[in-house]
């Protein structure tokens, strides 16, 4: 009994030195990017004006053709507004996932492997992508500007946005970590990344059975988008199950995977040399 | 044959040889049409079939796939000049490049007309093959030597826009922000994401004004109806915003130049 508390009491001292980690690291980001502050004010609001050009696109579709399918702008507003929120939590917090497959080849894992902690987390939160800032910013005028005003909305929106994130972040690592494997994997993930967020910004009823079947499983995309947006609309149990589920299953293989890959891994050698 | 154009002639070619160098590479970067065309299809099927008609401003659901694939094509091929450049400026080698007899500019235009065409070769064929299997033959092979000047036009003008952008970075540095953004205005109103033609009428005259319409929307609406008065008139304006945008960029230039400071090392 006294045994299975000091494990109990170990892991969890584990995971909140874990998290203290985290966020310094996250602070040191943040510090880091704060310190060229024209280039950050200007990647924020850059991304945010990015965010509303191509919104334009929706709303100016939507003024032409007042339906598609079943969806009107709203809804795409929403389902725009929760993916860019995701992507930018996503970026900011973990900002390697854009870049980790150069660091598996480029032999620069070495930093982390001295370190005593989780290799993975440490690795992509060691960089923040400020821009990602201007998604979330997005993400919450999107969610406003679709009708979704509610305290309990909000608080499905907050799940939703974590979910898909994680769903993102997994996937990105699961296609990343074939780079111990293959090598380059640059084209890999440009193609990965691509599919994930463009299917993720289109309503999931556009497609047909095949390519919806796609979408769930092998690229995520539908989760991470139209099933996340339909549990902000309305809580449902299965809908809350689905996005758990997902998140859960991808980030044990994309673990899973990461430590097959670093069992292959041989360090890059870099050697750092001061004069 | 003047001495310029064997020069910048021999910096394209050796340039397109290097861009053939990997053809599967180039395979790679060509398949990204294939998702972008196959969410367009689905988008453009439920719009039609919405909308209950054959024809919307006069383009089938066929024209608009074979519209998109060209621009696409135009979009996803073309070399990111204001990256390298800002990358120039910001790293310091645009030093190194100033003191070599070429004009900066023209270097990187060459370069990217190269890495362009090689690209668009690869990608129009992944496109066109996916997009004839779903909606039938493309246009009239007549018209495409039209269509491929309007392309050439278009890539130049392009080209000037992103170069403005990059000679940015000697005020700013970082340009991303503005590369974006640019980005996403030819993606609205360069056509896209969507054929001009279905703006709504204020929106899309608009559109039609700015220099954007005519790197992406005019060459793709000349090879989906490409009768020669429509090719004279888009092809026109695209001449009159490459000279606008020529004296623009030779202003900044020589602007940019008195921003140098070179300390030796």
């Amino acid at each position: 009994m006294a045994g299975a508390r000091r494990a109990h009491d170990t892991a969890r001292g584990g995971l909140l030195a874990e998290a203290r980690f985290l966020a310094s690291l996250w602070r040191a980001g943040l510090q880091t990017a704060m310190a060229f502050r024209v280039a950050f004010v200007t990647q924020i609001v850059g991304m945010a004006l990015n965010n509303a050009m191509y919104l334009a696109f929706w709303v100016v579709l939507f003024q032409r053709f007042p339906t598609i399918g079943t969806w009107g702008l709203r809804d795409v507003m929403l389902l725009f507004g929760v993916v860019a929120a995701a992507f930018g939590i996503a970026v900011v917090l973990f900002g390697n996932i854009l870049v980790l497959s150069d660091v598996i080849t480029g032999g620069a894992l070495d930093a982390w492997l001295t370190l005593p902690r989780p290799v993975l987390p440490s690795v992509l939160a060691s960089r923040m992508t400020v821009s990602g800032i201007g998604d979330v910013a997005t993400g919450l005028v999107c969610f406003v500007l679709a009708g979704q005003r509610s305290p309990e909305a909000a608080l499905r929106f907050v799940v939703a946005v974590v979910a898909s994130a994680t769903i993102f972040l997994a996937f990105m690592v699961i296609v990343q970590s074939l780079a111990f494997w293959i090598g380059s994997a640059v084209l890999l993930r440009q193609t990965a990344f691509n599919a994930v967020l463009t299917f993720a910004t289109y309503p999931l009823t556009l497609f047909d059975g095949t390519a919806k079947f796609f979408l769930l499983t092998i690229v995520p995309a539908g989760v991470m988008g139209t099933v996340s947006t339909d549990f902000v609309r309305r809580f449902t149990w299965p809908g809350l199950g689905q996005l758990l589920v997902a998140a859960v299953v991808l980030c044990a293989i994309a673990a899973a995977l990461f430590r097959a890959g670093l069992r292959r891994y041989a360090s890059g050698s870099i050697v750092l040399a001061a004069d | 044959m003047t001495a310029a154009t064997r020069k910048y002639g021999s910096i394209f070619t050796a340039q397109l040889a290097n861009g053939l160098t990997y053809p599967l590479d180039l395979l790679g970067r060509a398949l990204s049409i294939v998702v972008f065309l196959w969410v367009f299809l689905h988008l453009w099927r439920s719009v039609y079939a919405t909308d209950g008609s054959q024809a919307i401003a006069g383009l089938t659901l066929a024209d608009t796939l074979w519209y998109l694939m060209l621009a696409e094509t135009i979009v996803l091929s073309k070399p990111r000049i204001s990256a390298d450049i800002a990358r120039s400026v910001r790293d310091g080698s645009v030093a190194y490049q100033l003191a070599r007899p070429y004009n900066f500019v023209l270097y990187h235009f060459s370069v990217g007309l190269a890495d362009a065409i090689v690209r668009a070769a690869m990608t129009a064929l992944v496109g066109g093959a996916l997009v004839w299997a779903l909606v039938g033959p493309p246009p009239p092979a007549s018209g495409w030597p039209l269509a491929a000047i309007a392309v050439l036009l278009g890539w130049l003008l392009d080209f000037s826009m992103s170069a403005l952008i990059g000679l940015s970075a000697f005020v700013t540095e970082d340009t991303s922000a503005f590369d974006w953004i640019y980005s996403k205005a030819v993606l609205v109103l360069g056509g896209v994401l969507l054929p001009l033609d279905f703006l709504p009428e204020g929106l899309g005259s608009v559109a039609r004004a700015l220099p954007f319409a005519y790197t992406v929307w005019a060459p793709a609406r000349v090879f989906v109806s490409p009768d020669p008065a429509r090719f004279l008139a888009l092809a026109g304006a695209q001449l009159a915003w490459l000279a606008v945008l020529a004296l623009l960029l030779a202003a900044a230039w020589r602007w940019a130049i008195r921003r140098v400071a070179i300390n030796g090392g």
